[in-house]
C-alpha cells in the first residue's frame, strides 16, 4: 500500500515589511505554497517526486545535472592491533575538480571509521544515516558499536536501493571483538580481507598492496602501507589527487583521524600578482536601500568606584 | 518480461558477478562443498580470496555464484529465519537440510525477476544420518541431488563429473573429486580463479579444507613430484 | 565491456544482441594556449596525454615547429592531430619545391589549414588547432581552428580540455575585458604586453588549470617565435 500524503493547503504570503514603497513595481510579496512541502515531511525515507518529471524533461533531450561523483583512492589495511583507512583528497564532477581537499573519511562511531568512493552525496548521507542508527543502537543496547553492526546496516540499507545508492566504502574500526576491516558495494556486497582497495584508483592502489603486504605489520609500516597505495592513487589515476587522509583504530585506544597525512601536492607560487588597483571594476549603477531603521541613544556610563 | 523466459543477463552496471566453479558432492559420511575463490567486476578481480561456502546454520551450508549482493542478501535472510524461527529452541526438532533449501528455493522463485543467484544448499541430516544436496538455479526450482555443480565453471566439468562420481565414496575420495573438477573449471573458466575452498560435514563436525593453485590443484600430472616412502 | 553474466549456465551464456559501432574518435586531453605580442607570439601546451582516468604519457610535447618560423598545435584527439600536422608539414614541403624554398606566411599557412581540415567535412579531424608565427609585419599571428575549418587571427586562444576555463582569465589579462580605469572611468586601453609579462600569464595559466583540471598537469612546453627564430622553454607541473 502507498501512504497517501495529507492534502492540506495552506495559501501563505510572506511580506517582507520596511522596502520603499516607491519601489512597487517590484513584486515585493512572493506567495509560497506550502502545501506540496508539509505532504512531503509527511513521508518517510527519500522522495521520488521529481521522476516523472525528470523522465520527461529527459525524453526531450535536457541532460540530467551530475551528481559529484568521487573518483577516488580508498584503501584500508589491518595490522597487529588495530586497523588504518586512507583515502585521497579530491572531488571531481568531470573532468573538473570540484574540491582540492575533500574529506573522504566517514565516522560511523567513534571507534569506527568509514571511507567512501562513489557519488559524494551517496556516501556522505548513507554514512551519516547509519551511524546515528548505529548510536542509537548503543545506547539501546549499552554496549560499544561493533564494526560487523555497522557493516550489516549498510549492507541491508544498500541492498534496498538495488545499486541506485552509489556508495562504496571501507569499513573499519575496533570493538570488543578486536579490530576490523571490510569493503561494501554500491548493491549491497560485503568483502572481507587483510587489506582492501576501493574507487577509481583502486588498481593502482591494489598494485602497492599485492607487492608490499605482508603478515603481521606494525602500526608504522601499515600507515606507511597505506599511505603509498593512496599515492600510486594521486599520481597515476587521474580521478584522485591531492593530499592523503589517514584514520588510525587501535584496540584499546581512540582513534585518530591524521587529516592531510601527507600533502604532495602544495601548489607553487604564482608567477605574477592579480591584485586589481581599487576602482578597476566600474559601477554601473547604485541603489540603497535602508532595511531597518538605525537609531542612536547615548547611555551614560557610570562611574568607576573605587572599592 | 513475460514471466516465462526469465532475462537473466541483466545484471545491473558494475554490479559484483561471482563467475563461479562450485559444487557439492554426497559421501559415505555426509557431504562436502567446494568453491573457487574469485568475484569479479568486469574484466578486474575484485576479490581473489572470496569465501562462497556459507554458513546458514550448524550443518546446513551453501554454495552462492551470480550476484555476490543477491546471494548474500538470500544467504542472511535464510541464516536469521533458520537460527531465530525454524531452527530455534522453539521448535521440536532442528533444521533439517530439506527445510534450509525450501526458504532457499521460496526466496529465488518470488523473486525471480530480481535475482541474480544459483544456489547450491547442502548439508548433514543429523535425523536421518545422511549428507544432502540441493541444486536452487536461476528462476527458483529446487532439484535434491547427490551431487551438483553450478557456476559459469561448471559447464567445463559436466562429463568429468559424470564419469567419475561414485554413490558412498570416502571422505579422501571425494575431496579429490571435487579438488580435481574445480581445478578443471578454474583451468578453463576464465572467471573462476585464486584457490579451492571445502567443507566437510559429517556426523563428526565441520572441517574446512583449502587448496591453493600450482602446489594443490593446478600441478599437470607429469609434474607431479613424486612423494618419498 | 562483456554485457553477459556469468551463471549456472555458463555453458549457455547468452547475452542480448546489441548493436555495436566502432567508435573511431577518442579524447587525449590536454590543453594548448597561444598568445601574439607586438613583435613575437608564443603557443605553449601540456605535455600530459591521457585516455579516461589514465596516463598514457607524461612527457608527449605537442607543439610543433613546422620550419619558416611557424609553430603549430592540434589538440584534442592526438591521432587525428599528429595526422593533420604530418600532412601540413608534407604540403609544405611541396610548397618550398614549387617555390624555390619561399618562406611560407602565417595567413598563407592558416588558408592551407584550412582546406586540409574541411576536406574532412563529414569526417571531421576531432581537434581544436592553434598556429602561431609573425605576419609580413613583424607582428605576432595567432590562427586558431574549430575542427571542420572555419579560422579566425586572434590576439589570443586556449584550446583543449581546459580552454573554457583559461579563455576568460585571458579575456581578462590579455585583453583587459571588464577592466575599467580607476581615473578615468573608461575600460582599460588595450596595450601591448611585454614577453615576460605573457610568459608570467601563460606559466600561471597552466598551473591554474592543473589545479583544476584532471587532464591537464606533468610539463609545460612553451614556443616563442621572435625576429630571431623560434625558441623553447620547459616547466614542470603537477603531476597529481
Amino acid at each position: 500500500m502507498v501512504a497517501q500524503p495529507v492534502q492540506k493547503v495552506f495559501p501563505l504570503t510572506l511580506k517582507i515589511t520596511n522596502l520603499p514603497s516607491s519601489n512597487s513595481s517590484r513584486p515585493w510579496r512572493i506567495p509560497v505554497r506550502i502545501d506540496c512541502y508539509l505532504s512531503h515531511i509527511k513521508m518517510a525515507g527519500l522522495s521520488f517526486d521529481n521522476f516523472q518529471r525528470n523522465q520527461y524533461i529527459a525524453s526531450k533531450g535536457v541532460a540530467m545535472p551530475k551528481a559529484t561523483s568521487t573518483g577516488t583512492t580508498i584503501v584500508g589495511c589491518k595490522f597487529n592491533g588495530g586497523v588504518v583507512i586512507a583515502a585521497d583528497t579530491r572531488a571531481t564532477a568531470g573532468p573538473i575538480v570540484a574540491d582540492k581537499n575533500c574529506e573522504k573519511l566517514h565516522k560511523l562511531s567513534p571507534k569506527i571509521w568509514c571511507a567512501g568512493a562513489g557519488t559524494a552525496a551517496d556516501t556522505e548521507m548513507v554514512t551519516q544515516l547509519i551511524g546515528s542508527n548505529l548510536e542509537l543502537h548503543s545506547l539501546y543496547t549499552n554496549r560499544e558499536p561493533r564494526v560487523i553492526a555497522s557493516l550489516t546496516l549498510l549492507k541491508q540499507h544498500l541492498f534496498k536501493y538495488q545499486g541506485h545508492i552509489g556508495a562504496y566504502l571501507i569499513v573499519a574500526g575496533v570493538d570488543p571483538t578486536g579490530a576490523h576491516l571490510f569493503s561494501i558495494h554500491a548493491h549491497g556486497s560485503t568483502d572481507v580481507g587483510p587489506y582492501q582497495t576501493l574507487g577509481s584508483g583502486s588498481l593502482a592502489a591494489m598494485s602497492v598492496m599485492e607487492t608490499q603486504w605482508k603478515e603481521n605489520m606494525t602500526k608504522e609500516e601499515c600507515i606507511k602501507l597505506c599511505a603509498d597505495a593512496i599515492e600510486a592513487g594521486i599520481w597515476n589515476d587521474l580521478g584522485s589527487g591531492s593530499n592523503v587522509d589517514v584514520c588510525v583504530m587501535e584496540v584499546g585506544k581512540d582513534a585518530q583521524l591524521l587529516r592531510n597525512y601527507i600533502t604532495p601536492n602544495i601548489r607553487e607560487q604564482k608567477a605574477k600578482s592579480y591584485k586589481f588597483k581599487k576602482g578597476t571594476t566600474a559601477i554601473l549603477r547604485e541603489s540603497i536601500y535602508n532595511l531597518v531603521d538605525v537609531e542612536e541613544t547615548e547611555i551614560p556610563v557610570p562611574m568607576e568606584v573605587d572599592a | 518480461m513475460n514471466g516465462v523466459s526469465v532475462d537473466i543477463n541483466h545484471l545491473k552496471k558494475g554490479e559484483v558477478n561471482l563467475g563461479t566453479s562450485i559444487m557439492a558432492v554426497t559421501f559415505k559420511d555426509g557431504v562436502i562443498l567446494g568453491a573457487d575463490s574469485r568475484t569479479t567486476t568486469g574484466a578486474y578481480i575484485a576479490n581473489r580470496v572470496t569465501d562462497k561456502l556459507t554458513q546458514v546454520y550448524d550443518k546446513i551450508w551453501c554454495c552462492r555464484s551470480g550476484s555476490a549482493a543477491d546471494t548474500q542478501a538470500i544467504t542472511d535472510i535464510v541464516r536469521s529465519y533458520l537460527t531465530y524461527q525454524v531452527g530455534s529452541d522453539n521448535f521440536e526438532r532442528p533444521a533439517s537440510v530439506n527445510v534450509a533449501a525450501s526458504i532457499f528455493q521460496e526466496l529465488c522463485y518470488n523473486n525471480k525477476d530480481n535475482l541474480t543467484a544459483g544456489i547450491i544448499c547442502a548439508g548433514y541430516d543429523e535425523e536421518k544420518q545422511q549428507g544432502e544436496v540441493y541444486s536452487i538455479p536461476i528462476g527458483g526450482s529446487i532439484h535434491k541431488q547427490d551431487f551438483a555443480i553450478a557456476g559459469s565453471g561448471s559447464g567445463f566439468i559436466y562429463g568429468y563429473c559424470n564419469e567419475n562420481f561414485r554413490k558412498n565414496m570416502t571422505r579422501d575420495e571425494t575431496v579429490n573429486f571435487i579438488r580435481k573438477s574445480l581445478g578443471q573449471a578454474i583451468k578453463w573458466d576464465g572467471s573462476s580463479g585464486g584457490v579451492i575452498r571445502m567443507i566437510v560435514l559429517t556426523k563428526a563436525g565441520i572441517e574446512r579444507l583449502i587448496f591453493y593453485p600450482e602446489e594443490t590443484y593446478l600441478v599437470p600430472k607429469e609434474f607431479e613430484i613424486p612423494q618419498a616412502a | 565491456m562483456s554485457n553477459t553474466i556469468a551463471s549456472e549456465y555458463g555453458h549457455t551464456d547468452t547475452s542480448v544482441p546489441i548493436e555495436h559501432r566502432f567508435n573511431p574518435y577518442s579524447d587525449n586531453g590536454g590543453t594548448i594556449l597561444g598568445i601574439a605580442g607586438e613583435d613575437f607570439a608564443v603557443l605553449a601546451g601540456d605535455t600530459r596525454h591521457t585516455s579516461g582516468y589514465s596516463i598514457n604519457s607524461r612527457f608527449q610535447p605537442k607543439i610543433m615547429d613546422l620550419g619558416d618560423d611557424l609553430v603549430m598545435s592540434a589538440n584534442g584527439f592526438s591521432a587525428d592531430g599528429d595526422a593533420l600536422i604530418r600532412s601540413f608539414q608534407q604540403q609544405l614541403t611541396w610548397y618550398h619545391f614549387n617555390n624555390q624554398n619561399k618562406k611560407l606566411r602565417p595567413s598563407s599557412a592558416a588558408r592551407l589549414i584550412q582546406h586540409l581540415l574541411y576536406g574532412h567535412r563529414f569526417f571531421p579531424y576531432y581537434v581544436h588547432t592553434i598556429i602561431a608565427g609573425l605576419d609580413e609585419e613583424g607582428k605576432g599571428a595567432i590562427y586558431s581552428f574549430d575542427p571542420v575549418g572555419s579560422y579566425e587571427r586572434e590576439q589570443c586562444r586556449a584550446g583543449g580540455a581546459a580552454a573554457s576555463l583559461i579563455m576568460p582569465f585571458l579575456d581578462n589579462q590579455v585583453n583587459f575585458k571588464n577592466q575599467y580605469d580607476p581615473a578615468t572611468g573608461q575600460a582599460r586601453l588595450k596595450t601591448y604586453l611585454k614577453l615576460d609579462e605573457v610568459l608570467n600569464l601563460v606559466r600561471d595559466a597552466f598551473t591554474s588549470a592543473t589545479e583544476r583540471h584532471i587532464e591537464v598537469g606533468d610539463c609545460l612546453q612553451i614556443k616563442i617565435i621572435t625576429k630571431e627564430g623560434v625558441r623553447e622553454e620547459f616547466y614542470p607541473l603537477k603531476r597529481d
